[in-house]
Parts: structure tokens; C-alpha cells; sequence
């Protein structure tokens, strides 16, 4: 399999996304109103717990908000409900049309697109934080945190191709959908440090994926150099891919499309 | 050499009807035909006859419930991928180009997908602009392009790996008459320089009449006409349609198995029942008995021919 085609679908998706300008710029502001509010937030929490929530004070959280929001905020949010559009409809019966991956091909088009939003999202981010407190806590970490953070979002498009992929079976990947994105909001840490869960609900947020695709980002650039957290982000992502394709192979073989 | 052969292909599909009972549709039953290379063929029938599961069929979307086929030496359901190289698609309301892009970008990531390299696809891509009279069309996004102009360029992302074989599902449905007439040509321009085999489905019969050699007519999932274009109205249609004019207009016009369809003055429009009587006989009444300035005779529209197959079957 050459892995060429995938690059020029990421490159040739990277330059599509640049051209939808208005939307870029909708998303980035958007991402800038949830940092700004949610900055506020926590600079009452930490103020009133003596400048410390769960070993965060105000400028790790900022930070830790800032790569948290912005791998979460690149992704289509309703990327499960349209890929399970594609499939009831039949756009992924044309696409099974080319002698190429559909998953493969949609994985790089989705990554192309989501690292564009990315790379607008954490700029802002960046320079919010920069002059709210400061530069990150640790430079090091943050190093690894921009890995981590291309890590999260392949490992959270790949899972979202898995879920969609129910549309194969049940013609409505809406119910995924909406499942799908509150467990990345709730136990993905996109909100909350996952020291802040009780233990039980941290310790199963570390046994699901979710916490890969926000968590792990977040934390490294709140400051803490922990370079063991890519070990999951690769593991997960290897295995949610694995299931993608996986998914969308049996869901292509049951694919029955019936008329135009 | 055979481009396409089905054999015995039937396609059943599950559905699920009041109170939840399962029902067996039978999409596509026991159709067999086969396809020559460089052929041009319809393959055309009512809506819910089966065309568009007999071609996602022989393109390898669909299983069958039964039968066998071959397209270009591959088992398509089996061999789809390695198929794909070899064919192309045309769906008249799908998109396989990125609406945001120049389609000459689009042709770059189908070049790659196809594993065409850079320098030959660039020469295809004029090859293909040449032909299609596009090379401004290629360069400009395709969301900004008329819908006759995005078809041309979906034909020529279509043709970029110069597939043996092209499906066409319904390509210029939504074109005007002009876009319809353009596209057709270069159908045909296409099989003629490059002797691809042509697959056509189409409610529009003018474009059966003027890309198709030969014709499959499909209803209920059955293959009931397979011929000729040109034999589809003689041996389904025993009538002619005689237009004439005449020097002064006639007293009375009564003549047996002939049925004045229009009149109006000097001019009428007859159909002749040529199972009752020659079209011969006809004419020689007509000029015997009447003072004839001018006079024509034709063959039914091929509308009215499949319409009649599509009633008559039903």
C-alpha cells in the first residue's frame, strides 16, 4: 500500500480547508469565547481554593484549557452524523469505487482538514495564555505536547469513524453521535482534569480511549513532563484504527444499496 | 473480446414491512447478457427495475444473492479494488471531485489514488481538457462551475486512468439541452479514440438514441429486450407515422389501419398499423387518390417504443 496517496489526500485536504476562510475563522472565534469564558471560571475556582484546584493552579489550567479546547474544538463535531450520512446515502458506495481505503482516504482527509483548525485554534490559544499568565510552565513538555495533540485528534477521528460506522447496521448514527461527544466532554478531560474526577470515574476514564484524545495534551501542557503518556496515545490510536478499518470492512460488505 | 458478462445475476434484498414482517425484494432475476469491448451499451428500464443494482453489482458494491459475472477478467464483489483500476464511474448526482478545489486538484489525488505518476497525469489532464474543450474549466473551483460544467470534469476525473470500461448511472440527468447534446458527443468521442466500453443507464432517451449501439431493456428485475437501437422500434413498434401535405385539403381522409393523429388545414399527421397494412399500400392510396405536395414517413419516437415495452411488461 503506498502511503503517498494518503499524504497527497492530507496535503490536498490541508489546502481545501485553508480556502474555507469564513469558517476557519467562525470555529477560531468560537474556540476564543469557550477559552474566554472558562478562563474566568477557573480563576474564581483556584482564587477560592487558596490558587489551587487539584495540584492546578490558574496558569497550568489556562494552559491545560488551551491544548484541551483546541484538540477537541478541530474536529467536525458532527463528523459521526455525517460519515453516517455518507453511508445511508450511498457516498460510500461511490467512494468504495476507487481502488484505495474509504477509511484510509477519509482518515487523511479528516486529519488534513482538523490539524488546519488545530494549527488556528492553539495559535490563538497560545497567544491568549501567553498574555493572560504568562508563558506555559514548562517548555519542555510543551515539546511533547504538540505530538500529543496531532496523537489526540488521529486517535479521536479514528474513533468517530468506528462509531459512524454503525450507520452500516442501523441506517442512524445520530445516537452514536451524541453518545460519542459527552463521553470525550465528560471523561475525555476536555473539561476537567481527570485529577478532579472521584478515583473510580478517573480510573475508568483511563481504561476508555477518551482520555488520549484531550487529556493527555492538556496535561502536557499544563506543565507536567510525563512522556509516558504518548505510550497510550500510540497504543489507542493503533487499535482504533485497526477497528475503523476494522468496522467500515464489514460494514462495507453488508452494505446494501438499493437503486439510485 | 467480452468487457462485461452476467450470468444467471439475481440481487434479493430484505425489507422490513408492516408489523415489522420481513419481505423479499427481488431487485435484479436470472439477467444475463454480455458486453463486447469497446461496445456502447443502454441499459435502461422503468424506476425500481433493477439498473442501479445490476451496475453496483458488476462494479463490486453489491453482492448477489445468486449468479455469477465477469467484468474484465475480474469477479467484481471478489476483486473490487483490483476492478477499480480498470473502470470508471460516472454518477449524474454524485460528485467524486472536492467542491472547494480546482477539479485539476481533484485530478491530482485521483492520479495518486490510481497511481498514475505526476508527469503522465499532467498529460492526460490536457489530453482529457483537449478533448473535453475544458482547459479553463479545470483551473476554476468546483463549487463556482455551471452543472454541464462540473459534468465535464467529473468525466474527465472519470477517464484520467483511461478505464477499459465506463459506467454511466443517469450522467446528464439535470443538464439543458445544449450541455446534453455536448456531453453525448464526447461519450461518444471518448469510446471512438479510446475504444472504451461503454455502460450506459438513462431515462433520457435521446441519450440512448444517440450514444447507444445496442440496447438491454430491464423491468422487474428482468432482461425483456436486448438489441440493436435501431431494431428496438421495428420489432416492438408495428407502426410508421406518415406526415403529409397536401395541395388543398382533402374531403375526407379514410383509410383503413391508418389513424389521423393531427390535422390542421393542408397537413396531417398519420399512424399506420403496418400488422393490417404496408406502409407501401398506404403511401400508393395516398398518391393515387389525393393531389400530394410533400410526404414523409418515419419511425415512432423511441419514447412512445419504451414506454409501450415499460406498460406492456408492468
Amino acid at each position: 500500500m503506498s502511503w503517498s496517496v494518503y499524504l497527497v489526500a492530507f496535503t490536498s485536504s490541508v489546502r481545501r480547508t485553508l480556502q474555507t476562510r469564513g469558517q476557519l475563522a467562525v470555529r477560531v472565534l468560537f474556540y476564543g469565547v469557550i477559552l474566554g469564558v472558562l478562563s474566568a471560571l477557573w480563576k474564581v475556582a483556584t482564587s477560592v481554593n487558596g490558587g489551587h484546584v487539584a495540584g492546578y493552579d490558574f496558569r497550568s489550567m489556562l494552559w491545560y484549557l488551551v491544548a484541551s479546547e483546541a484538540s477537541v474544538i478541530s474536529i467536525n463535531p458532527r463528523l459521526i452524523e455525517y460519515i453516517g450520512l455518507d453511508i445511508g446515502s450511498g457516498v460510500i458506495a461511490v467512494e468504495m469505487l476507487r481502488p484505495i481505503s474509504v477509511v484510509g482516504l477519509r482518515l487523511a482527509t479528516a486529519l488534513g482538514e482538523a490539524l488546519v483548525r488545530f494549527a488556528c485554534a492553539i495559535a490563538l490559544g497560545i497567544a491568549f495564555a501567553w498574555f493572560t499568565v504568562g508563558p506555559p510552565p514548562d517548555l519542555s513538555a510543551v515539546a511533547l505536547a504538540l505530538p500529543a495533540a496531532v496523537l489526540a485528534i488521529a486517535a479521536n477521528l479514528a474513533a468517530q469513524h468506528s462509531f459512524a460506522a454503525i450507520a452500516f447496521w442501523v441506517n442512524d448514527s445520530k445516537a452514536a453521535w451524541f453518545l460519542y461527544q459527552k463521553l470525550v466532554f465528560l471523561v475525555g478531560g476536555m473539561l476537567l482534569p481527570l485529577e478532579l474526577f472521584p478515583s473510580v470515574l478517573a480510573h475508568v476514564s483511563r481504561v476508555l480511549p477518551f482520555w488520549t484524545m484531550s487529556y493527555v495534551p492538556a496535561r502536557l501542557l499544563s506543565g507536567h513532563f510525563e512522556p509516558w503518556l504518548l505510550l497510550p496515545q500510540v497504543a489507542w490510536l493503533l487499535v482504533l484504527m485497526a477497528g475503523a478499518a476494522a468496522v467500515f470492512g464489514l460494514g462495507q460488505r453488508r452494505l446494501e444499496v438499493v437503486g439510485g | 473480446m467480452l468487457a462485461i458478462e452476467a450470468r444467471e445475476l439475481s440481487k434479493s434484498f430484505q425489507t422490513r414491512g408492516r408489523k415489522r414482517r420481513v419481505r423479499t425484494v427481488e431487485a435484479v432475476h436470472d439477467v444475463s447478457f454480455s458486453v463486447d469491448e469497446g461496445e456502447r451499451l443502454a441499459y435502461i428500464g422503468p424506476n425500481g427495475a433493477g439498473k442501479s443494482t445490476s451496475i453496483k453489482m458488476l462494479t463490486g458494491i453489491l453482492h448477489p444473492t445468486a449468479g455469477d459475472a465477469n467484468v474484465l477478467g475480474f469477479v467484481p464483489w471478489k476483486q473490487r479494488m483490483a476492478l477499480a483500476r480498470h473502470i470508471g464511474t460516472l454518477f449524474g448526482q454524485r460528485s467524486q471531485l472536492w467542491a472547494e478545489l480546482p477539479a485539476r486538484d481533484g485530478f491530482q489525488l485521483l492520479a495518486a489514488i490510481y497511481r498514475i505518476e505526476p508527469a503522465e497525469a499532467r498529460r492526460r489532464i490536457d489530453e482529457l481538457s483537449d478533448v473535453l474543450d475544458a482547459d479553463d474549466l479545470f483551473d476554476t473551483p468546483v463549487r463556482n462551475l455551471s452543472l454541464g460544467q462540473r459534468m465535464r470534469c467529473e468525466l474527465a476525473a472519470s477517464m484520467l486512468h483511461r478505464p477499459k470500461v465506463l459506467f454511466l448511472d443517469e450522467p446528464t440527468i439535470g443538464l439543458d439541452l445544449v450541455a446534453k447534446q455536448r456531453f453525448r458527443s464526447m461519450i461518444v468521442r471518448l469510446n471512438e479514440t479510446q475504444g472504451t466500453t461503454i455502460f450506459l443507464t438513462s431515462h433520457d432517451v435521446s441519450d440512448i438514441e444517440q450514444v447507444a449501439r445496442r440496447v438491454i431493456v430491464i423491468n422487474h428485475g428482468i432482461v425483456i429486450f436486448d438489441d440493436k437501437v435501431s431494431r428496438l422500434r421495428r420489432s416492438l413498434l408495428a407502426t410508421k407515422l406518415i406526415e403529409v401535405r397536401f395541395d388543398s385539403p382533402p374531403a375526407a381522409l379514410m383509410l383503413d389501419g391508418v389513424q389521423v393523429v393531427k390535422e390542421s388545414g393542408t397537413g396531417y399527421k398519420l399512424v399506420v398499423d403496418t400488422e393490417r397494412r404496408s406502409i407501401r399500400e398506404v403511401l400508393d392510396e395516398l398518391l393515387d387518390h389525393h393531389r400530394v405536395a410533400d410526404i414523409s414517413v418515419a419511425d415512432p419516437p423511441l419514447e412512445d417504443v419504451i414506454a409501450k415495452i415499460y406498460k406492456e411488461r408492468l
